[in-house]
């Protein structure tokens, strides 16, 4: 984009909430679900003693300080992120490749019980680090990694958008 | 009549025709939209996108959970301070309880707890959990705790049996005595104006035979150390 002798490029950060559930198949996942649940029981007895609530949200809703079960469920899944290698799972460019890195992660419990592990389901949310959004193609996204160095050729890739990937956060950046 | 039943069989023929696909379509965002499938697996990529072509990664091995370490500073900087906590269990005469978890945390030099902040990941500084051994004993590195307005300053415990089932959540208070570690440390840098001493705290006010103080040695120069017993039911 030019405008009045000056050029501008927009800078997008994309996030991926990946939702894990008894259902999800893969090893990694079954362990995040596992490991999360057995988290979740052990922390929540802190915010519900007398084993009054099962439900997560009636804990949010009745139990001063259970919306820190969120942070404190997270340590049961750090040891499973760190060896991702900051590269987001399941998405890949147009020709099936993983090509996103993401920059950070939060966790959060989407619903849990404490008798019916089956209820248990959490989320991963990976944003990436800055891409450049060169262009829209078809249904996809013409993308490359962020750089300073403005005229060399850059590796681009394209990426289709799909449900529990977005668009997290824009910046239209002035360049030279 | 017929030209009623023509229309009919041809709207269905049509319905046949062009919602097929469209239904086709809208199975798949309705897949992919619902949260219970799991999100990575629901998704279009299972009917409509180019399949990965990577090479799988290493095989997930089971992992500890993050609090699972003895050294729990992870950066934080203040003096040193070595915690010594052994259980008891009281039903069999407060003889040492092997296997039990227990979990520890503390605020920081500052008074600040590990907590999510806005946007990143998250910290779980100061924050650790350990299994008793033969002799009832669990141990952490750490700093000396600061403290922050309201409270004195403690450390919080959470003693499980080995299945997780909560036995005991209670808070170790440090003495205050002169020349104590806890007047030595003097507060970091925030002094000990406005301090909450134990006797007021509403938390260890009703500790008047001082069973939840522990005893803590030690200077700044080589770091402190705490001894704590906890006995649970």
């Amino acid at each position: 984009m030019e405008e009045t002798g000056k050029m501008y490029r927009k800078v997008i950060t994309l996030c991926y909430r990946k939702i894990i559930d008894a259902r999800s198949p893969g090893r990694w996942e079954k362990l995040v679900f596992e490991d999360s649940y057995a988290e979740f029981l052990i922390q929540s007895q802190l915010y519900n003693p007398e084993k009054k609530y099962t439900r997560f949200s009636d804990m949010l809703q009745y139990a001063p300080g259970a919306e820190k079960l969120h942070f404190l469920v997270s340590a049961s899944v750090i040891n499973y992120v760190k060896p991702l290698n900051n590269r987001m799972p399941d998405i890949t460019n147009n020709l099936g490749k993983s090509f996103l890195h993401f920059q950070h992660y939060f966790f959060e419990i989407i619903n849990s019980d404490i008798r019916d592990r089956l209820v248990h389901s959490i989320a991963i949310n990976f944003c990436s680090s800055p891409l450049i959004w060169h262009d829209t193609v078809g249904d996809y996204l013409l993308l490359s990694e962020k750089k300073d160095n403005t005229l060399e050729e850059v590796q681009t890739d394209i990426l289709q958008l799909r449900p529990f990937l977005s668009i997290h956060s824009l910046q239209t950046e002035q360049y030279d | 009549m017929e030209r009623k039943r023509f229309l009919k069989q041809g709207m269905a023929a049509l319905g046949i025709a062009f919602v097929t696909p469209m239904t086709a379509c809208k199975k798949n965002d309705a897949t992919t939209d619902n949260s219970e499938n799991g999100g990575t697996e629901g998704t279009g990529s299972e009917t409509c996108a180019v399949a990965p072509t990577e090479t799988e990664g290493p095989y997930p091995s089971k992992n500890p959970s993050a609090y699972v370490r003895s050294d729990i500073t992870d950066g934080r900087s203040g003096y040193k301070l070595t915690v010594n906590i052994t259980i008891g269990k009281v039903s069999n005469n407060c003889s040492p309880l092997e296997g039990a978890v227990v979990d520890v945390w503390h605020c920081d030099a500052d008074g600040n707890y590990s907590e999510y902040s806005s946007g990143s990941t998250s910290l779980h500084f100061l924050r650790g959990r350990q299994t008793t051994d033969a002799g009832g004993l669990v141990t952490f590195t750490t700093i000396f705790p600061g403290w922050y307005q309201g409270r004195a300053t403690h450390i919080h415990v959470h003693v499980f049996n080995a299945s997780g089932t909560s036995l005991k959540v209670t808070q170790i208070a440090f003495p205050e005595n002169s020349g104590s570690a806890l007047l030595t440390v003097n507060g970091y840098n925030k002094g000990m104006k406005g301090y909450t001493y134990n006797a007021q705290d509403n938390v260890f006010a009703d500790d008047t035979t001082g069973v939840e103080i522990a005893t803590v040695t030690g200077n700044t120069t080589n770091g402190f150390s705490l001894v704590h017993n906890i006995n649970v039911p």
